[in-house]
């Protein structure tokens, strides 16, 4: 693991719950990596367009926009679609993650969720991004959904 | 029209015209010229003549001749030649058919071609006056019709008037008038009259000839002499059984004239006490032998002039008579086919079975022009009256026969009509019929059928005088009976299924379910009150339709089934149906219909889903502190990371203050269990708001107001104190800070008011947020009401606020106008002073 500033992965985080943006930010500056926070919708936009980070991890439940309409501007715009998004989500309901991965997320994390294991999932998912799995990635998790929504 | 009818009207108003030329003014020669010319056209000859009897020489001379080549007109031959010798000496028509072999010696060379000839004495003052004749050509090769001689009889007898007027011409006066009632039989005649009518206008013309009070024709019937025309003749007269001198010279052919019937022993003294003094009766023969009979007001001396008007009177009658009877027999048929068609229709729109027997009654007595007619039904073994038509017959509805009784009962028994002519000659009639025993005495009925063959009653008509019932009449009402059972057994049918219908449009209208049907098409054919109410949509307009045209949405599915959702529009509303589906389907397995049965369940699935949407949210809600914490702790124990005492005590502040949310929103819960179980207890004590709520507002001042705004407390100078329970009040009063800036932009002012109110005291939250919308202000206290589902909060912060507001005694309410801020206010007793003290 080299400390080079050039291959640090850049994670946005948007949360409207400031104690869990700093949790995000603790545990995955302790895996060397670089956090940048937006508490809001747009706040989270402007914050991935300046920033470009390598990976976005976005809640679902925000005052104004929430993160369903998020990501969709998300992906709607050329400079940040190609930007993996993990839904964070308090939403148990297996309808609600579906949602986030039909609207192109390609991961969720369930709240209430074990900090440390978020760095894993964020390194685990560029390297099959980065190996143009994305998509298959994406399907994978999908099919991972039906198959414990059909139970 | 039949080529005989035709001819019925077109010989009526050549009569007529005839009998208006004889009551004109013009003179003898020409009246008889006209009458010939009548006579051609009335007997389609070829020819008539008109000859005048000179007694004195025994010759005749020719006053009128029409069809002949030669100039006969003065022509004169003696009295024993030609036909004209032969009606001479009979007195009486004759019709000839061989006129070559009958006449031996032609009286001119005129009549040379002729086969066939009629003629007919003209008489006046009891002597033959001359002859009336007409002939047809051989080379024609046509006979006479049937009825030719009556008619040449009848013109015979308007010859004989004229013939009198000339020669009496101090009675012309009298004799215009005998000629305008002779005219008046011919207009009437013209008319399609019935042979009734004809005799009523032959009485008439009686009446009028002889200047009598009233006149009556009295033909034979069944045996009996019976008034079969009348002018104005009393009703107890007319129902008078005749007395024997009448009865004789009827069958006699002879004339009666009574001067003083009031001391006459040869009548009865209903007879004599009938209204009359004087009664001249001469002989009619309209197929039987009769009396045409001129009563008078006063005593009076006959003499023979009024035998021969009489007679006239009666002769011309005769004739009407014949010539109608001849159509007599069609017109009955035609007017009853007319009638039967008449009722048919009259019966058929009629579904209350007691009204169609009361129909059914009517229209037997105006079809054979009975008196009175009924209909009994049966009942067991007995006939029960079920309706009756005509008068004086109050209370015969309802009574009872026995079904194996006379004359009704037979029509039971043979289950073929049956009549009687005159009912009084049969002794064992008595009690079998009530409306026979209002004082009827012709009778006639036909069994009503039922289904199988089976009769269910009688179709009876009655006659107050007897009458001799004809075939066609009877026949009539076999068929109107016919049709009265169809539309009885109709009716009941109809009863039955109206009875059916009422009783389930009763339990449609009265189940809360939506109930609609449609018919094998997809067309609905119910539609109930609840279908109207939860679709909004009336009956009127949905009954006929599929209910895709109706609903915009189809509730057919392909196999039924029950409790399926569908959603759909009442207006701009949606509407959730629970629906179930059966489907009908005929013996073949073809679908006949389907029923849907729905209820709204859009309130039930409202609050599902308000409960449901609960669920997740509180899930959410728990879900994000409990986040915090379970986040922080692991991160806490982490060992690869050295973390600072500050970040340590960072790191343990959230994980305490993110317990306290937690507690928090489980005691929202426990207090809305509280509210729903009516448990939740409140220790209201004398507060001092003032203190309160700047208590209040400065504790909330630095977590609540992250968003730079600011509190402003406006409060009265004099704010009593209230009685609450301090810690309710305090969750009331942060929960409405909490809202006021969780829904106000950045840096804006929350204003904070207290007002003192005779007994009360009003808090008030105001914000300048975007406001709430009418429709959200009605629900805003509802338990689960989230105004913006995307903020984060269990819909419970408000319906809490309410339920602790009023168990304190006061109440909480919001004005708003949409992107103008809300105003939140409760208010709460004041402490009495006792308290307060």
């Amino acid at each position: 693991m080299n400390g080079d500033a050039q291959a640090r992965t850049k994670v946005l985080v948007i949360d409207d719950e400031a104690p869990i943006r700093l949790l995000c930010r603790v545990n995955l500056e302790a895996e060397r990596m670089e956090v940048i926070e937006a508490s809001d919708g747009p706040a989270g936009l402007e914050a991935a367009q300046a920033g470009l980070p390598d990976v976005i991890l976005l809640d679902v439940m925000m005052p104004g926009l929430d993160g369903w309409q998020v990501a969709e501007l998300l992906l709607g715009d050329e400079r940040t679609r190609s930007i993996p998004i993990v839904f964070l989500t308090a939403r148990a309901e297996l309808r609600d993650r579906a949602r986030g991965l039909d609207l192109g997320g390609v991961d969720y994390v369930t709240k209430p969720f074990n900090p440390i294991d978020l760095a894993p999932l964020v390194r685990g998912l560029l390297d099959r991004v980065a190996r143009g799995e994305r998509e298959e990635l994406r399907q994978e998790k999908l099919a991972e959904l039906r198959a414990s929504m059909s139970r | 029209m039949s080529v005989e009818e035709e001819r019925g009207i077109e010989q009526r108003g050549a009569l007529l015209h005839a009998a208006r030329l004889v009551a004109g003014e013009r003179g003898l020669d020409e009246v008889l010229d006209e009458l010939l010319g009548e006579a051609m056209r009335l007997l389609r000859a070829d020819a008539a003549d008109c000859y005048l009897l000179d007694p004195a020489r025994r010759v005749l001379r020719c006053a009128a001749a029409r069809g002949f080549a030669d100039p006969l007109v003065g022509f004169v031959y003696p009295a024993d030649r030609g036909v004209a010798a032969l009606a001479l000496e009979r007195g009486g028509p004759v019709a000839v058919e061989t006129y070559g072999e009958a006449v031996h010696e032609l009286p001119h060379a005129a009549y040379r071609d002729f086969d066939r000839v009629l003629a007919a004495p003209v008489s006046w003052g009891g002597e033959v006056r001359g002859v009336l004749g007409a002939g047809l050509r051989r080379e024609g090769g046509r006979t006479f019709e049937p009825g030719a001689l009556d008619l040449l009889e009848a013109l015979a007898g308007l010859a004989s008037l004229a013939l009198a007027g000339e020669e009496r011409s101090d009675e012309r006066a009298r004799q215009a008038r005998i000629g305008a009632a002779l005219g008046r039989i011919a207009a009437l005649l013209s008319e399609p009259l019935s042979a009734a009518q004809t005799l009523d206008a032959a009485a008439r013309a009686a009446a009028d000839a002889l200047g009598g009070e009233f006149a009556a024709v009295l033909l034979p019937e069944a045996g009996r002499l019976v008034v079969a025309g009348a002018h104005r003749v009393p009703r107890g007269l007319r129902r008078r059984e005749p007395p024997a001198v009448l009865v004789e010279a009827a069958a006699d052919g002879r004339s009666v004239a009574a001067r003083r019937v009031r001391e006459d022993a040869r009548f009865a003294d209903g007879w004599r006490r009938a209204g009359f003094e004087a009664l001249l009766a001469v002989p009619v023969d309209g197929g039987g032998r009769g009396l045409l009979a001129v009563f008078f007001a006063d005593e009076r001396e006959f003499g023979r002039d009024d035998l021969e008007v009489a007679g006239l009177v009666a002769r011309a009658a005769r004739a009407a008579i014949l010539r109608d009877r001849a159509f007599e027999s069609e017109r009955i048929a035609r007017a009853l086919s007319q009638q039967l068609a008449r009722s048919g229709n009259a019966l058929e729109p009629e579904l209350d079975p007691v009204a169609v027997l009361a129909q059914v009654a009517e229209q037997a007595r105006a079809l054979l022009g009975a008196d009175a007619a009924s209909v009994a039904l049966l009942e067991g073994d007995e006939l029960v009256l079920g309706a009756a038509s005509g008068p004086d017959l109050e209370g015969v509805v309802g009574t009872r026969a026995p079904s194996t009784g006379w004359l009704g009962g037979d029509a039971v028994q043979l289950r073929a009509p049956v009549s009687s002519a005159d009912v009084s000659a049969d002794v064992l009639h008595g009690g079998a019929d009530a409306v026979l025993e209002r004082g009827h005495r012709a009778y006639a009925a036909a069994p009503l059928g039922g289904r199988e063959g089976v009769v269910r009653g009688v179709l009876a008509v009655y006659a107050a005088e007897p009458r001799a019932w004809r075939e066609e009449e009877i026949e009539a009402l076999a068929a109107l009976a016919g049709n009265a059972s169809v539309a009885l057994a109709n009716a009941e049918l109809y009863r039955r299924l109206a009875l059916e219908h009422a009783q389930s449009s009763a339990i449609l209208a009265n189940v809360a379910d939506g109930i609609v049907a449609v018919d094998r098409d997809g067309r609905v054919v119910v539609w109930n009150a609840a279908a109207e109410r939860i679709t909004g949509v009336p009956a009127s307009e949905a009954l006929g339709r599929t209910p895709f045209e109706v609903l915009r949405r189809e509730l057919e599915s392909g196999q039924g089934g029950t409790n399926r959702l569908v959603p759909i529009m009442r207006g701009e509303e949606e509407v959730w149906l629970s629906l179930s589906e059966a489907v009908m389907r005929e013996p073949s397995g073809e679908v006949a219909g389907r029923i849907f049965a729905f209820r709204d369940i859009s309130a039930e699935r409202v609050l599902e889903r308000m409960k449901s949407d609960f669920v997740s949210t509180v899930s959410h809600e728990l879900r994000t502190p409990l986040t915090s914490i379970y986040g922080f702790a692991e991160t806490l124990l982490r060992s690869d990371i050295g973390f600072s005492d500050d970040e340590r005590q960072t790191f343990l502040g959230y994980i305490a203050s993110e317990s306290e949310r937690l507690t928090r929103i489980v005691d929202a819960l426990l207090d809305v269990a509280r509210l729903d179980a009516g448990t939740l207890e409140v220790q209201p004590v004398p507060i001092d708001l003032r203190t309160f709520l700047s208590e209040a507002v400065d504790a909330s001042s630095q977590p609540a107001l992250g968003n730079g705004g600011r509190f402003v407390l406006d409060l009265d100078e004099e704010v009593p104190e209230v009685r609450a329970d301090p810690e309710k009040l305090r969750q009331v009063v942060d929960q409405l800070l909490e809202n006021a800036v969780k829904y106000s932009p950045a840096g804006s002012v929350v204003r904070v008011e207290a007002r003192a109110r005779p007994e009360a005291v009003e808090v008030t939250v105001e914000d300048e947020g975007s406001g709430i919308d009418a429709s959200q202000a009605e629900r805003i206290f509802d338990k689960f009401y989230r105004g913006d589902e995307t903020q984060p909060g269990t819909g419970l912060g408000l319906f809490i606020a309410q339920g602790l507001v009023s168990a304190m005694g006061g109440r909480i309410w919001v004005r708003s106008e949409e992107g103008g801020g809300s105003r939140f206010t409760f208010s709460l007793p004041v402490a009495n002073e006792a308290e307060a003290a």
